[in-house]
Order: structure tokens, then sequence, then C-alpha cells
């Protein structure tokens, strides 16, 4: 009986979380109608039941009606989650009432968190940790049940842009007051005490993970739907090995019945090139510097702390050095070659950090067996060192690739030109030596370039209009190479991880 | 507990047929191994049985770790688990408090009872269990906070012991309380005048015995009747050792001590009585100490402690 | 120095047994062609390529002939050529900022008298409001990335089965990949024409959209940081509480937490740093208007982070108004460093911690 409520309140407040997340984002009409009752009639019905569940059911162990593991206070870590809860509720209420202003209704929430926060501490705990949440479930319930609160319900405060209507606020309280009576409603069914907070904490921790990832996987599930189309634009596939993808082989040209980014994915491809062939050989030559040659000191230490400093310095820094420093020297316009740089000092840390823990994590036995041959150390880190730390190298490398693949903002300062060329930059065909400095000259690599990245955000900056099929179409194939290249980096270190511990 | 003296049986295969009320084998028949003695040794001993194993088997994946183990376990006594290293004893030593569980693969079947429960049914309460199951590990483990916080945190947990803010604003503070039971737990582990001018240092900044003694009263402050000890000395100085020697020996007056340990000396020195596990998992031979040193009746269990093979 | 000492000094540092003459001088004619090469490429001069060939051909002459000196010196040249780096950034952006703080002196950092942006006529840049879009922003993303990254990281690392984990830790690792743009493209196409009508705001964009839209991407590296920080807590720590009769979360809140807090609060700072240097995602979606908004904590209003600022008016700038863009990347670099020697710092607080003493 007990425990039939307790889940029934739970299984209720998630049926209410996911309907609020659904009427949040329009998939389910507030104008739905179930027997007569509007769909937030249908809510206030449901906390009303809850509430009223919960209270009985705090009550009903206060009073030995059933056997529970209640501790003797609430104490003060829910009392304060409570005081938060209270801070935001009294608050807001003041400001919709009364339309105080911003000093006054923080002063009331104060005011009510602090009364909330003690009062529920003191509270025996199987009351604190359901009435408090049984009263504003019924408080809303009421309030919605009764239609206080309908869909035509607006509050437009004075000191903010925005005006809140019905549609917005019902499921987001809801959607907030459905997690209170979900985690009220978990501790109740495991009787309270310690084990019915480990309940109420893992269903939200649980609701959390769960509500994370399905968020981000829509996220990529949109922009394959909304994508994929404008990719398969003209596409044939067939007979035999015969494909043909338009969208990615051509360029933007007039009269042409299908238009593509090859020009963009081929800058893409250079760039990543051009920054691989900067960073790798010198991130993994100060690693194996640092790791085996250097005496671990002071010199080590500012290095470490330089690397770290230069791994999370903003992309949007590297473009304004780019442009303060490389593209005067380029000709003083946009090249490929100066993103290409910029590109690879972004990827440089990452190289040196990743680098420096594959080396690290190679026994020192290794070293010393090979040292006790009588090789000496160059040959030891070519021939032990290296190929042991190869795979956690080559992994960070992936991982590094596939988060510059999809950098914007220094490719906008340092290498972008029109942003919807017809043709792809040839860099190999243009290689011509000439008998004055500079000698060697490829002017494909000193000219403007389009990449990825920057082709969306020029569909952005153009105004969406027709342009937003292709923009989508342009997020799907970024989406698809930089996942991509995580994948195919995170798959390789838990294989090697897997044979590592075998 | 059942409150009956154990009689001596003796059966080659266990007797499913056996409950609690009644005697019980203590050996273990493991046909798949032809060198294992055909003699069988039972095990009678005076006083209460703390703990009745019967029938345990445990499995990681496909591997099985514990070949049907029936055993008692007598209470206020010292018993040795003793074998090679990968002959389950640590494993077996882990069913008794369900530290197992935490393992995703581990499975068990049989049944552990503790003061005539089976642990292994539906509805233990492990919190229970484990405040009557109190556990030492093999290397020294205290939590980084102070030495006082780390005795009083079983109690603090438990709600036994009610301190801070809220206890202050409603009277019930337990200060003093909490002053009493970590000096008494502490006394009792042999710390207390080694800390006693120093309880809010952080524990780590003692010494591997002290860090271990203090772990001992951390788990004696919440007052366990059964203190399962996985190899407590094996990563300390033998001076160090010495103490925790003389101290599981003094904590046998009070409580039920199972110690698993590799080393054939110290289960000499502080048991009552010794398992000896040989591979595969399988209990061999369980008997009183100084039988188990001087006349095994296992040839292999011979071979063992005289230091010919393991 | 005599050519022995020299000689000696050679063997010490890079390890050759046989040394003579010719490695010496084979090392100093490459650091000669780095060294020219290097400052012909500062003064923009044609003939970089000279030098540059030169050093080449030096490297791979003594690859052949002495490999392992070569190899020595070329890591160490990586080594210097990293912090190189770091310090032409500094020099290169102080240098192109100081203009514009030249002109404005200290108002540029706290001037709150309108106009604050002014590019032409009697020219005013004060950085303040984008300062203040900045903060803004950032703490809305921390808001949402700090606590729910962290329950997310507790999720995986604690709480999950096996089977669960192996599933969700590597896809929430591959979704730390999405690139910003397409975040951004998303919320300039679908929340900023949802939040201007169910709203009813009065322009496109607005912080409180940047600020949700960051923190969604920050969560998974907050998650994944904080995750390997929890999972550094030794087992044998957990064990010990649990073993004394505590459930698994008050082993959570009372040991796991505490133990990792400063791995974790180390994740949260990588992820303030990572909000506050993201660009595209602002860019887009916020209305680029430079003053502050009124009320201040209106976050449903329009104004200006330092990166959007750079990235939408680059195009357009030149003289004191471009250094100005240069001085708002000054003060990125500045806090996003600081942010970055702070969380280094605690992590190795964090390390010495758990290893005790013992």
């Amino acid at each position: 009986m007990f425990d039939r409520v307790a889940l029934g309140i739970v299984g209720t407040a998630i049926v209410t979380f996911l309907l609020g997340w659904t009427t949040l984002f329009d998939r389910t009409s507030p104008d739905t109608a179930v027997a007569g009752l509007s769909l937030f009639a249908l809510f206030g019905v449901a906390f009303l039941l809850a509430g009223a569940g919960l209270i009985a059911a705090g009550i009903a162990s206060n009073v030995g009606l059933f056997k529970t593991t209640a501790d003797q206070y609430t104490g003060l870590g829910t009392g304060v989650a409570f005081g938060v809860v209270g801070f935001a509720t009294g608050g807001l209420v003041t400001t919709i009432l009364f339309g105080v202003g911003a000093t006054g209704s923080a002063l009331a929430g104060l005011v009510v968190a602090l009364i909330v926060t003690l009062g529920i501490a003191v509270l025996p705990e199987d009351i604190g940790t359901t009435l408090p949440v049984g009263l504003l479930a019924l408080v809303w319930g009421v309030l919605l049940a009764a239609g206080f609160v309908d869909v035509g319900w607006v509050w437009d405060p004075p000191s903010l842009a925005a005006t809140f209507h019905a549609p917005i606020v019902v499921p987001l309280v809801t959607i907030a007051l459905s997690l209170l009576v979900a985690w009220s409603g978990a501790i109740v069914a495991e009787g309270f005490g310690s084990q019915g907070r480990q309940n109420g904490a893992y269903l939200m921790i649980g609701l959390n993970a769960f509500g994370m990832i399905a968020v981000l996987l829509l996220l990529i599930l949109f922009v394959v739907r909304k994508g994929l189309p404008t990719l398969l634009e003209g596409a044939q596939f067939g007979p035999g090995l015969s494909i043909s993808v338009p969208f990615l082989t051509k360029g933007v040209m007039l009269g042409q019945q299908y238009n593509g980014i090859f020009p963009a994915i081929v800058g893409t491809v250079w760039l990543v090139v051009g920054a691989v062939v900067l960073a790798i050989p010198m991130g993994i030559g100060a690693a194996v510097f640092l790791t085996e040659y250097a005496e671990q000191g002071r010199f080590t230490a500012v290095i470490e702390t330089a690397t770290n400093a230069l791994w999370s310095t903003p992309s949007i820094v590297y473009g304004l050095f780019g442009y303060a420093f490389l593209v005067p020297r380029f000709g003083n316009r946009n090249s490929l070659l100066a993103g290409m740089m910029v590109l690879g000092f972004m990827l440089l840390p990452l190289v040196v950090i990743t680098s420096r823990e594959a080396i690290k994590s190679v026994p020192d036995e290794y070293r010393d067996a090979s040292a006790a041959l009588g090789v000496n150390q160059w040959q030891t880190i070519r021939s032990v060192v290296l190929p042991a730390a190869m795979p956690g190298v080559v992994t960070g490398v992936i991982l590094g690739v596939g988060r510059i693949a999809g950098e914007t903002a220094p490719i906008l300062l340092v290498t972008s030109g029109a942003p919807f060329p017809a043709r792809a930059p040839s860099i190999l065909g243009s290689f011509r030596f000439t008998a004055t400095p500079p000698f060697v000259q490829n002017e494909a690599l000193l000219q403007a370039s389009s990449a990825l990245p920057y082709q969306l955000y020029a569909v952005i900056t153009a105004g969406v209009g027709q342009e937003e099929a292709f923009g989508w179409g342009t997020a799907l194939v970024l989406l698809l190479v930089v996942l991509g290249f995580y994948a195919i980096g995170i798959a390789s270190r838990i294989y090697f991880r897997r044979k590592l511990h075998q | 507990m059942s409150d009956q003296t154990v009689t001596r049986t003796n059966d080659e295969q266990q007797s499913n047929s056996l409950t609690d009320q009644q005697p019980t084998s203590h050996t273990v028949d493991a046909e798949t191994d032809e060198q294992l003695v055909d003699s069988w040794t039972d095990y009678e001993f005076e006083g209460e049985a703390a703990i009745t194993v019967e029938d345990l088997d445990v499995y990681y994946g496909d591997d099985h770790a514990i070949d049907s183990i029936s055993m008692e376990i007598p209470e206020q006594s010292v018993t040795a688990l003793i074998g090679p290293s990968g002959c389950g004893k640590s494993t077996y030593l882990r069913c008794l408090n369900r530290m197992n569980d935490r393992i995703d693969s581990a499975r068990v079947d049989g049944t552990v009872e503790i003061d005539g429960e089976n642990i292994y049914e539906g509805d233990t309460d492990l919190v229970e269990l484990r405040k009557k199951v109190g556990m030492v590990f093999q290397s020294p483990n205290p939590f980084p906070k102070s030495i006082r916080e780390n005795v009083s945190y079983g109690p603090r947990k438990h709600g036994d012991v009610n301190v801070g803010l809220l206890g202050k604003l409603l009277g019930g503070d337990d200060s003093e309380a909490e002053r009493r039971l970590v000096e008494r737990s502490l006394k009792q582990a042999a710390l207390w005048d080694e800390v006693s001018d120093r309880l809010e240092d952080n524990a780590l900044g003692l010494s591997g015995g002290q860090q271990q003694r203090l772990c001992i009263a951390r788990c004696l402050a919440v007052d366990p009747d059964v203190i399962l000890m996985d190899e407590p000395a094996s990563a300390l100085d033998p001076v160090a050792t010495a103490k925790i020697e003389d101290l599981i020996e003094q904590l046998a007056e009070e409580y039920t001590v199972v110690v698993v340990t590799h080393n054939m000396q110290q289960a000499a020195r502080i048991s009552d009585q010794t398992a000896v596990f040989l591979t595969g998992g399988q209990l061999v031979e369980y008997d009183d100490t100084d039988k188990i040193f001087e006349n095994p009746e296992s040839d292999r269990v011979e071979d063992y402690v005289t230091g010919k093979f393991g | 120095m005599s050519t022995t000492e020299l000689h000696q000094q050679v063997r010490e540092r890079f390890g050759v047994e046989t040394i003579d003459d010719r490695v010496v001088a084979l090392g100093a004619a490459g650091a000669l062609c780095l060294l020219v090469s290097a400052i012909t490429f500062l003064i923009g001069s044609p003939f970089t390529a000279l030098p540059f060939a030169g050093f080449l051909f030096t490297v791979a002459y003594g690859l052949y002939e002495y490999q392992a000196a070569t190899a020595k010196a070329l890591s160490f040249l990586a080594t210097i050529g990293t912090g190189t780096i770091l310090a032409l950034i500094t020099f290169y952006l102080l240098v192109e900022a100081l203009p514009a703080i030249r002109l404005m002196g200290a108002e540029m950092f706290t001037s709150t008298s309108e106009p604050m942006w002014r590019t032409r006529g009697e020219e005013m840049y004060s950085l303040v409001p984008m300062m203040w879009g900045t903060l803004v922003t950032t703490v809305l993303a921390m808001l949402i990335a700090g606590p729910l990254g962290v329950a997310g990281a507790l999720f995986i690392s604690e709480i999950a089965p096996d089977a669960v984990r192996e599933v969700v830790k590597p896809a929430v690792e591959t979704l730390a990949g999405i690139p910003s743009i397409v975040y951004g493209f998303i919320g300039f196409t679908i929340l900023n024409d949802y939040m201007m009508e169910s709203l009813e705001l009065p322009t496109s964009g607005s912080l409180v959209i940047v600020g949700l839209v960051v923190g969604l991407m920050s969560l998974p590296t907050v998650v994944s940081v904080a995750e390997d920080a929890i999972a550094s807590v030794p087992e044998s720590m957990k064990s010990g509480s649990l073993a004394l009769g505590t459930t698994d979360w008050q082993t959570i809140k009372s040991i796991t937490i505490p133990a990792s807090f400063s791995g974790v609060s180390a994740a949260v700072l990588l992820g303030v740093g990572r909000a506050i240097g993201e660009t595209m995602a602002a860019t887009v979606i916020l209305g680029h208007a430079q003053r502050l908004p009124d009320p201040l904590y209106d976050v449903f209003g329009n104004t200006e982070t330092l990166t959007s600022l750079i990235a939408s008016q680059y195009g357009v700038a030149s003289g004191t108004h471009m250094s100005a863009l240069f001085a708002a990347g000054v003060v990125l670099f500045v806090s996003v460093t600081v942010l970055s020697i702070g969380s280094q710092y605690i992590e190795r607080r964090m390390k010495h911690q758990l290893q005790g003493e013992s």
C-alpha cells in the first residue's frame, strides 16, 4: 500500500515531467483535452493527487501507521535545498502579486528562504521531505485545476524585455515541480532514512543523465533530419558502384542544377593537413624532450604551464594573433597558409599534452631494459619508447584534429574569402619555382579559401532564407566529419586500453 | 544466533538437508582435484558459531572462484584463513559482509548465516549487515579527513551521533558523546596514546601502522560483532605488524575476528583455528591452529605449511 | 671558452659519445640558419626561404650523420618553439592593443557612460558592456553545465552499471566534439525565433539563449573531465566507507566528492574557460548592441560578448577600432590564462592530497 502510493506518485511525476517538455517544445498542444479537461487542468489534477499522496504518506509514517526508517530531523542539507526553492518562489510571487522591484523581491525571497530552510531542517524527516513538496504541488494543482492559471495567462515584468505566457511558464513550472515530487516520492518509496535519500538522489541523477544524453542525441538527429534532404539532393546511387552526390562534389555556380560544398570540404581537408604537418612533429618533439631529456624542474614546469595556457586560449585569440602576426607576412591578405599555421598552433598544445601522457605511461622497465643492453638514449626512445607510446599519441591527435576541423573563429580572421566559392583550391597544382625570392611560390596556398564551418557561418550572415536548407546540409557534413574523427579517436583509445589490460 | 554446541559429523558430501539448527559438516569435498586427500577433518569447538557458511560458491563470470565451501566460525576467537595467492581466501572473506556486491560480474550461491539470518536472502539490509560485520583492508585506507572524523565517520553516518549546527540549534549536540566514542575506540585500537594530542590532524599524516590501527578504531566505533581482516599487516613493517598482531589477540576477547593472511607464522601466532585454502577456491582443511601446523590430515596441507609448496 | 670545454658541454648536453668539431660546427650552422630565418620572417623579408632551406639541409645532414645529437637538439627546439608561440601571442596582442588602451586609459575597462562604443567621429571604446555580457553568459552557462555536469559525471563514474557506462561514457566524449558553429546555427535558426515568438522579445537574440546554448555545449566537457577526477578516487577509500555500513550515496557525498573536489572544480573551471572563449554561438545568436542591458540583470536583453565583438567587427575595423578589438582579446586571454593556471594549481593540490604522506 505504502509502496504503491509512493510508486504511483513517482510515476505521475515522471509523466508530467515528460509532458512538460513536449508541451514546452510544442509537441503537445496546450489545447489538448482529455475527458473534458484541458491539458493544464489535467496537470493540475495530477499535482493535486500527487501532493495529497505525499502529505498523507508523510503523516502516516510520522504517526506510525507504517514502519519507516525516517531520521529524527530532516537536516540542513535538504533544508538549504528547499531554501533555494523558497527563494525563487518567494521572489517571483511577490513580484507577480505586488509588482515590487528587483531589490524588494530579492529581499522577500531571502526572508522566505531563511524561514523555509530552518523550518524544514528541524522537522522530522518523514514530514520535512514530503510536506513542503506536497504543499507546493497542491497549490500548483489548485491554480491549474481551478483555472486561475490557464492558457491565456500572461505576465509582463516591467524590468525584463520578455513577456511570459502560460504556454511557456506552465510547462517550466510543471517540469521543476515534477522533479521535486519525483524526488520526494522516491524517498517515500524506500521508507525515508539513508536508503530513502539514496533513492531520491539516484532518481534525480539518473533523470539528469538520461535528459542530457537525450537532448544531445536529439540535437544530432535534428541536424540529420534537416540536413539529409539537402545532402542527398540530386544524388544518384547505382547502377553498380557509380555514386554521385552533387552536394559533396560541386561548388556554387550560377546556372547549375545542384549547388554543393566541394570547395569548402577541400579547404577543410587542406587546413587540417597543414595543421597536422606543423603540429605533430613539433608537438611530439617537445613531448619527448620534456619527458625523456629534460630534468624535471623549473624549465619543464614553465613549459608545462605555457602548454596548458595555450590549450585554454580561446580560438578567437588565436585568430587575432594570426591576423596581426601571419597575415601581414603572407601578402597582407587572408590565406590558406595562415589558416594552417593558426590551426597548427591550436593543435600543438593538445599534441604535447597527450603525447606527454602517453610517453609517461610507458613503464620505466622498458627504458631500463633497453639501457641495460647498452643501447643509447636516442635509440631507446626511437625503438622502445615511441612505439609503445604511439597508440596514445595517435588517439590524442585524432581528437585534436576533430576539434580544429570544426573551428570557425580563427578561419574567419585569417583564411576566409568568398563565402560560396565555385572552385576548390588546387594546392598540388600551383607550385611554381622562380628565379627571384622567395624562389618557391604556391598561389593557392596564399589565397583565401572556404572551409566547412566558415561556410555555415556564411549561410547565417547571408541571412537565412532560401539558404537555410543549404546550411543544414553543410551542418550535417561538418557534424559527420568532426564526430567521425571523435568516434575513431575514442574507439581506438578504448581498443588500445583493452589491449594493454589483457 | 543458534544456541547449540556443534558436534562433528563425518560425511563425504555436504548434506543439503541440514538446517542451521543442526550440526553441520565443516570440510568440503572437491571431487575434481585428484590430489586432494580423502581423509576428512571435522572441526569441533566450544561455544557458539558466529557465522555459519553452507555450500558457498562464487563465480566471476565463468571463473569458479569459491568452490562449495561450508564452515562454522566460532565467536570471540581468531580464525585465520591461509593459502597461496589466488586461492580465493580474500574472495571468501568478502562474501561475509557482501563486499563482493561491488563487483558486477560476481555471482554468489549458498548461504551465509549471521545471527541466524541468511545474509544472501533477498531483503537483507546491507547497511545493518556491515554495521554488524566490520572490515579492515589489506593496505590502510583512512579517509582524507582528521583522525577524529575518521573514527566518528560511521556513527555519524548512521545518525547515532548528531553534531554540527543543527544539533546545537536543537540542543541535541552530541559532541561530548562523540569525544568519548573516539577516545574509547582509539584506546581499544591501542592508538590513543600516540594521537591523543593531535586528533584534528589529517589521518594521511600518520605512519602506515598507525593508519591501519586507525582503520581498526574506525571499524570498532560502529560496534560490530565480527571483524574481517584482509591481510591487515601485509603492507607494514615488522614493528607495526607486531603491534597489529597483539591488537588482534586482544580484540578476540570481545569480537569474532576472521583474518586472511599469507604469512603462516602469523597465522600460527595469532589464531585459534585455521582454515587452509588451496587452489581452485577449495577449503582443504579446517581445524585448531596447532593441529593444522603440527599434524594436518592432508598431505598437501602438510606440504604447504612446511613450505614445500605454495 | 676553450674547445675542449665546449666539447665537454656539448657532450653533457646532448649525450654524444664521440664528438668532434664537426658536430659543433653543424649545430652552430643550424642554429644560425634558424635564427636568420626567424629574423627575416619577422621583418617580412621575401628571403626567408633561403636561411630556412639552409636549416632544413643542416637538419637532414645531421640526422644522417649524428642522429642522436640532432634528435635531441630538434626536440629541444620544438620545446622552445612551443613556449615561443605563447610569448608571441602575448606580445602581438599587447602591441596591437596598445593604441586603444593609450587612447582610452583605464576608462576602457571602467567607463559606463553612454555611448560606450563609437567608432566614428569622437571615438569611444569601453569594453564594459562586453565584459558584462561575457560574465552573464558564462554564469548562465555554468549554472547549467556545473551542477548537471557534475551529476552526469557521478552517474557515469559511480552509479551506472558497467554495461551502461561503457556506452554512455564514449557517447558523452563524442558529443563534446559537436562544433560550436553547429550549436550556433541551431540557436540562430530555431531558438531565436522560438524565443521571439513565445516571449515577445523585441529583438532577435538574447543573453539567455547564448547562456543556454553555451551551457549545453560545455556540458560534455565538464562531464568527462569531472568523471576523470571522480574515477581517480581510490576504490579502497570507497570500500572503507561502505564496509562501515554506509549507503553508496552517503559514500559519494562524504568520501568521493570531498576527495575529488579539487579535480571536479578544475573541471568546472575548464568549462568556465571554454564558456568565456566561446565565440561562434554568441556571434551568430546575439544582436550585437554594444551597450549594457537595462536593468543590468535583464538576461533577455541584447548586448555583446568580448568574443562576438571581435568576430562581428574585425571585418569593418581599422586603426584604433581594430586596436580596441585586440584589447578585448587581451581581456579574454588574461582571464582564461588566469583560470587555466588556477585549475592547474588546484589539480596539483588534489594529487598531493590523495597521495597524502603514506
